[in-house]
């Protein structure tokens, strides 16, 4: 793997709080995995000590009560106890209780061997490709539930599972798709590209990156070790509608729980970006220099900010009336069922940006770069994503157009709906004039790029549908969203995901990976996807509702021939992963620049030396000035190779 | 210059009448038995021209593009500098605004028009309970049937209970979909205007018999109606 020259010596600590070296006791109580696991079993019987003796000073018959002590001492005080054994809170500890703080905290920074990713990193670039490694775990495991609940749908009625396990294996799907990939790892291609492309040394908050980073593995797991929970995974969808889901068995909990680890680590990335942008640019880096990834991410982070307080806040209040017996959600008390659609959809349509404008800026820099021509209109296109974000705000109903709500509400979502698509449009038609007489390199991170936008553009267009009140009514609730949200996650997200690891694996590595592999994997993809999801439509808009084990035997065909498809889908996964896999160990060295981009990433080594820039980096023009005479984005010194240190 | 102009346009008209055909060749809707559904099928196809118009457009000047300006990876030239073209993104911003906005007038018009509820509506009450649907005629008796029994060309009213969990009202030939949910009454109108059997489905999920949660809907000539009506009130 790599290694970066790293001049601090990372043994030289105040000994008093350095346990002894090399022994037992260091293993056990020095930060790490190991006092991660045994302080979260602590933390778990503090948790659950806590409860039982309330419950029982209180005189509450049983004092026992699972769900109660899951939820405090599995979900909170375990948690808590890992990030503390992990050493997340190590600095700051030592800080409240005025023991000298290590002098200055580079400790954690750069990776000197694969050991590092599995400890507590505070390096934005360490830090980015554990977010990556880890959402692709997530991602491998949502798939294969997709490939298990697609076989079970290849035929009508049900062959390899119950009704219990299928609802699980959807809902539980789609909550790691979209709380463990595609939100995480647009944050970890951002968390490595985005201090490098401001000119910074790092984010603004180092070991609050680290923590966010660390909040994700619990959320995951506490999604999927839901299965285990009696009764079965979570099965309310990913959408967690009460009242249903506060009926269910207590893997909902789990959910309502998972949530918000994953909501307090996008909450916490967002906010160390925004404070990254707005303070960390390089001298000359003026709004109207950055390059559009940090725009899009500045935006997205505005988003994130406002709008995940309110899912937070929705499974809270669901939780609540499980197991405090609240009564938010439920009529009987006195609850209003749609209040919880109309938070949710208030953060969740947001969300939906949250999980599509980073993608509109890796697929901005991926086609300005490869066409060798300026992003076509980048003003306009900067300004396109503040509409969004704007306009964004004040749609969450369209969601809801059958749900009973008032209906005076309906018409004037409706036109908000529609609006999005004009900022949406001015994106798709700005990248495709940015090819218009370029100079096209058609490699894999490009064909990705190009991929996406036809692709978003068919999903654009069936939310066009959506968004006309009377179409949805027919359309609500039926495969054909299933078809729209994957064509604007999985050919829109997904694709602009796979671009930016493409893109930017060089840079993350120092390696290159194989054009030839990736090129079968992008047609692999492309081919499979549309054979998956297209036929989607169709046989939503005919009759077959989302979410069901079974449905009318008329659809079969098409499901058994979606469901072969999907396979196809799945394997050809394996291509990427096998040729990031070998690229990574043994791929060829790449150059500090093989794309000849001229943002400020490409512009260091491959892997970029520990603090980015030996020198800060002065901006003196726009991101994107090819074919400009002499045009300069910024000067700084030539590119310092990092050397391979053999401690 | 003008070549290239007519070799663009040649693959999006080409585009344009692929997708068309995929549009027209395959009956995208099942067939329409009610007044309502008739009005949405129309803007259906609306919606369904913009969209042949854009994809092809985009889709046309993608492959054009990389046919025509492809060039080898090793290549080290740079495109011209073109930053943008004020002319051009007037009329993609203006364009799309003005469709959108057609077709939200459309719709809002259609959805006013589904939502007039004549004062002879035929009262139609269904409720929702894991995992059946249950329906009554208040204004025949208080029977309760498991089965949907509707008069053709008669506009019906159907208000809307939950008893349990949200349920989601839908009969695919009809176009029209609405939510039952507990606490709130909610309605939706249908006027059937084709005899025949068509499926009642819950569209949203509603817990471990969500899938076989189904019903048979039945629209009949007013006279096999009130006949039905008779049949069961006794
Ligand atoms: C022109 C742009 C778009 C429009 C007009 C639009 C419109 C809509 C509408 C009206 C619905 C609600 C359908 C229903 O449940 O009845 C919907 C659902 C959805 N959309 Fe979009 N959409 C657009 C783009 C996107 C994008 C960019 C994403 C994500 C990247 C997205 C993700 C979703 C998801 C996930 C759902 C389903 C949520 C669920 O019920 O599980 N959409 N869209
Ligand atoms: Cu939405
Ligand atoms: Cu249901």
């Amino acid at each position: 793997m790599t290694a970066t020259q790293h001049s601090h010596d990372v043994h030289q600590y105040p000994a008093h709080f350095e346990p002894p070296h090399g022994s037992t006791w260091k293993l056990l109580f020095g930060p790490g995995l190991v006092r991660g696991a045994w302080m979260a079993a602590v933390g778990f019987v503090l948790g659950m000590l806590l409860v039982l003796v309330l419950r029982a000073w209180w005189s509450w018959d049983p004092a026992w009560n699972t769900e109660v002590i899951l939820v405090v001492g599995g979900m909170v005080f375990a948690p808590l106890g890992f990030l503390a054994g992990i050493g997340s809170f190590d600095y700051w500890l030592y800080y409240i209780s005025g023991r000298p703080t290590r002098p200055e905290d580079h400790s954690g920074h750069g990776a000197h061997s694969w050991k590092d990713y599995f400890r507590v990193n505070t390096d934005h670039k360490v830090i980015g490709i554990q977010y990556l490694v880890t959402t692709f775990v997530f991602f491998t495991v949502g798939g294969l539930m997709a490939m298990f609940f697609r076989a079970e749908l290849a035929q009508p009625g049900l062959q390899f599972v119950d009704s219990q396990t299928f609802n699980g294996l959807v809902s539980v799907h789609a909550t790691l798709m979209i709380f463990l990939f595609i939100i995480p790892a647009f944050a970890g291609l951002a968390n490595f590209a985005v201090p490098l492309m401001l000119g910074a040394p790092d984010m603004a908050f180092p070991r609050l990156n680290a923590l966010s980073f660390w909040l994700l593995p619990i959320a995951g797991i506490m999604f999927i070790a839901s299965f285990l929970a009696p009764g079965g995974a979570f099965g309310a969808g990913w959408t967690g509608y009460a009242p249903l889901a506060e009926g269910q068995p207590l893997g909902q909990t789990f959910f309502n729980m998972g949530v918000q680890w994953a909501g307090a680590s996008s909450i916490m990335t967002a906010l160390n970006f925004l404070v990254t942008i707005i303070t960390m640019r390089a001298p000359g880096m003026t709004f109207w220099r950055m390059p559009l990834l940090v725009w899009a991410n500045f935006t997205t982070s505005l988003l994130v900010v406002i709008a995940t307080p309110f899912i937070a806040g929705s499974q809270f209040f669901v939780m609540f009336d499980r197991i405090m017996h609240t009564s938010f959600f439920t009529p009987e008390g006195g609850g209003y069922v749609l209040g919880y659609q109309h938070i949710f959809w208030f953060y969740s349509h947001p969300a939906v940006y949250i999980m599509m404008l980073p993608g509109f800026g890796i697929v901005s820099e991926v086609i300005s770069s490869m066409s060798r021509k300026p992003i076509f209109g980048y003003r306009l296109m900067a300004l396109s994503l503040l509409g969004i974000l704007v306009l964004g705000f004040s749609v969450w109903a369209h969601h809801m157009f059958v749900a009973g709500m008032a209906d005076w509400l309906r018409v004037p979502m409706m036109i908000t709906t529609l609006l999005i698509a004009i900022p949406t449009g001015i994106k798709v038609f700005s990248w495709v004039a940015t090819l218009w007489r370029g100079r096209i390199h058609l490699t894999t991170p490009m064909l990705f790029a190009l991929g996406f936008v036809t692709m978003f553009v068919i999903g654009g267009l069936s939310g066009i549908y959506l968004g006309s009140v009377p179409i949805d009514i027919a359309a609500s609730d039926t495969y054909f969203i299933v078809a729209h949200i994957h064509y604007v996650l999985f050919g829109g997200s997904v694709f602009t995901i796979f671009a930016g690891v493409y893109y930017w694996f060089p840079k993350m590595t120092g390696r290159m990976y194989d054009e030839r592999l990736g090129k079968w994997h992008f047609w692999l993809t492309f081919v499979s996807f549309n054979a998956t999801f297209f036929p989607m439509h169709y046989i939503g808009l005919r009759g077959m509702p989302r979410r069901v084990f079974d449905y009318e035997s008329a659809f079969g065909d098409m499901n058994f021939v979606i469901s072969i498809a999907s396979f196809v889908l799945g394997a050809s996964f394996i291509v990427f992963v096998y040729n990031i896999v070998t690229s990574w160990v043994r791929g060829p060295i790449a150059d500090a620049n093989p794309w000849r981009a001229r943002t400020l990433e490409w512009q260091v080594s491959s892997p970029p030396p520990i603090f980015n820039f030996d020198e800060i980096p002065q901006v003196v023009g726009g991101p994107y000035e090819y074919g400009v005479p002499g045009a300069r984005h910024a000067v700084m010194n030539p590119a310092k190779e990092a050397q391979e240190v053999h401690a | 210059m003008r070549k290239g102009i007519v070799q663009l346009v040649a693959i999006g008209i080409v585009l344009g009448v692929l997708v068309t055909l995929v549009a027209v060749l395959f009956q995208w809707l099942p067939t329409s038995a009610s007044k309502e559904f008739d009005r949405i099928q129309d803007i259906y196809w609306f919606a369904t021209v913009i969209s042949i118009v854009i994809f092809s457009l985009v889709g046309a000047v993608v492959v054009y593009s990389v046919w025509k300006w492809r060039v080898p990876l090793d290549d080290d030239l740079d495109g011209p500098p073109i930053h943008g073209h004020t002319g051009l993104e007037i009329a993609w911003t203006a364009v799309p605004a003005i469709l959108v906005i057609a077709l939200g007038i459309v719709s809002a018009v259609v959805l006013s028009e589904n939502g007039q509820a004549s004062s002879n509506a035929l009262q139609v009450k269904a409720i929702g309970q894991q995992f059946a649907w249950r329906f009554e005629y208040p204004d025949y008796g208080d029977f309760q049937t498991g089965e949907l029994v509707l008069p053709v060309d008669q506009q019906a009213q159907f208000t809307m209970e939950a008893v349990d969990v949200i349920h989601s009202f839908w009969v695919p030939n009809f176009g029209q979909k609405m939510d039952a949910v507990p606490g709130i009454e909610t309605t939706i109108l249908v006027t059937p205007d084709r005899t025949g059997a068509f499926a009642v489905v819950c569209t949203e999920l509603c817990g471990l018999g969500h899938a076989t949660m189904r019903a048979k809907a039945r629209v009949v000539t007013q006279a096999e109606f009130d006949a039905w009506i008779a049949e069961q009130k006794a």
